[in-house]
């Protein structure tokens, strides 16, 4: 009898250590820059530098975490107030050049929020060169700010049909009432 | 010989009449004021309009429309000079309108771009039979200007190049306009 519980418990330990490393997934927020999302682990926050043809040579600021071998990362571009007109150039460009010499999986409309509240965007997934792994992205550009959310199935993960990459992209919320209770603030460091 | 000479004649005849009457010579057309030039074939005319969206509210519209051989060319442009800062959205919603309804089989969808403006362009078969329309949506200017083909039953040829050569045909630099290029006329 002692010796099937020693068995029964060895057994539940092996199943703990060899499970998959899934972090809690944790909702965050911006006030700042009017938006929430939800990831799993811990998120960091750097800034980095984006350029394009219409947008021109801009700071971003990059939100990330991986967990399980999946790379989740926000990227905000948030210096266009004073092109907001061009949104849905900077926005075409962006999508763009996000799939351009890439192999497609999927392109379609994003939505965020309902009725009068909706913000228009893309969803993509591609394929990376060099077997490099499996992303899946959102794309919005809403009060001057280019927003977009990027899930990357490395293949040390290869589950590349996973839902974790839908879960991530589709947390985003613009109306930020709707946003999961506890939210963590995120920061915004100040860009160009 | 005679015999044969009327027979060539009446063949030649009878192939004229039995052609598709896509007679219409294209020609270039600009406006200035709205930033944009195209080509379609025939004589375009102009109905003011009205587009609604959830998003992008209530809005007056200009349709410059012709139609040759059953193909219905129309070049659609939405005013949201007010609305301009949301224009992402507000192309996102038209373009989402215009695949959207039961009955429609989304054939394309692709970037499109044209002169630095990125824009997309479609292909939807319509309800009922009714036809294919291949569209380009573009916001320039405040303003989402969409070029429309749509094949008609009647005409049938659901492949044509026409359709492309349409949508394919704007350009936003005015420079790059045709050099007979006829001002459209905008109503008051």
């Amino acid at each position: 009898m002692r010796a099937t519980q020693l068995l029964i418990s060895a057994c539940v330990a092996m199943a703990v250590t060899t499970a998959p490393a899934n972090a809690a997934w944790h909702s965050y927020i911006s006030h700042k820059l009017g938006f929430s999302f939800e990831a799993p682990g811990e998120v960091k926050t750097t800034v980095g530098t984006y350029r394009g043809q219409a947008a021109g040579p801009k700071q971003t600021i990059v939100y990330r975490s991986v967990d399980d071998n999946i790379e989740y990362k926000v990227t905000v571009i948030p210096s266009f107030h004073q092109a907001q007109a061009e949104g849905a150039n900077i926005l075409g460009e962006r999508t763009f050049n996000f799939q351009n010499d890439k192999k497609v999986l999927m392109d379609t409309f994003g939505r965020v929020e309902p009725g009068k509240d909706s913000v228009y965007g893309r969803k993509m997934t591609v394929e990376l060169p060099k077997n490099g792994g499996r992303t899946t992205a959102a794309f919005y550009f809403t009060k001057g700010n280019l927003i977009s959310l990027e899930a990357t199935v490395l293949p040390a993960n290869g589950d590349y049909t996973s839902p974790d990459p839908g879960r991530f992209i589709d947390s985003v919320v613009f109306v930020l009432s709707r946003t999961q209770e506890g939210a963590t603030e995120l920061q915004a460091p100040e860009v160009e | 010989m005679r015999a044969r000479t009327l027979a060539a004649l009446a063949s030649a005849a009878l192939v004229a009449m039995t052609a598709p009457a896509s007679a219409a010579a294209w020609r270039g057309y600009i406006s200035h004021p709205l930033g944009f030039a195209f080509a379609a074939p025939g004589d375009l005319k102009v109905e003011k309009g009205t587009y609604k969206a959830a998003v992008g509210g209530t809005h007056d519209t200009l349709v410059f429309r012709t139609v040759d051989d059953n193909i219905e060319y129309k070049a659609i442009v939405i005013d949201t000079t007010a609305e301009a800062s949301n224009a992402a959205t507000l192309l996102g919603e038209a373009e989402y309108i215009f695949q959207d309804g039961a009955g429609k089989k989304v054939l394309m969808d692709t970037f499109g771009r044209v002169d630095g403006k990125f824009g997309r362009k479609l292909t939807i078969d319509l309800p009922n039979k009714a036809g294919r329309t291949t569209a380009a949506f573009y916001f320039v200017n405040g303003r989402i200007v969409s070029l429309q083909a749509t094949v008609l039953p009647a005409n049938g040829d659901y492949d044509t190049p026409e359709m492309g050569r349409f949508i394919d045909s704007i350009t936003f630099y005015t420079v790059r306009a045709a050099n007979d290029a006829t001002e459209l006329t905008l109503p008051k």
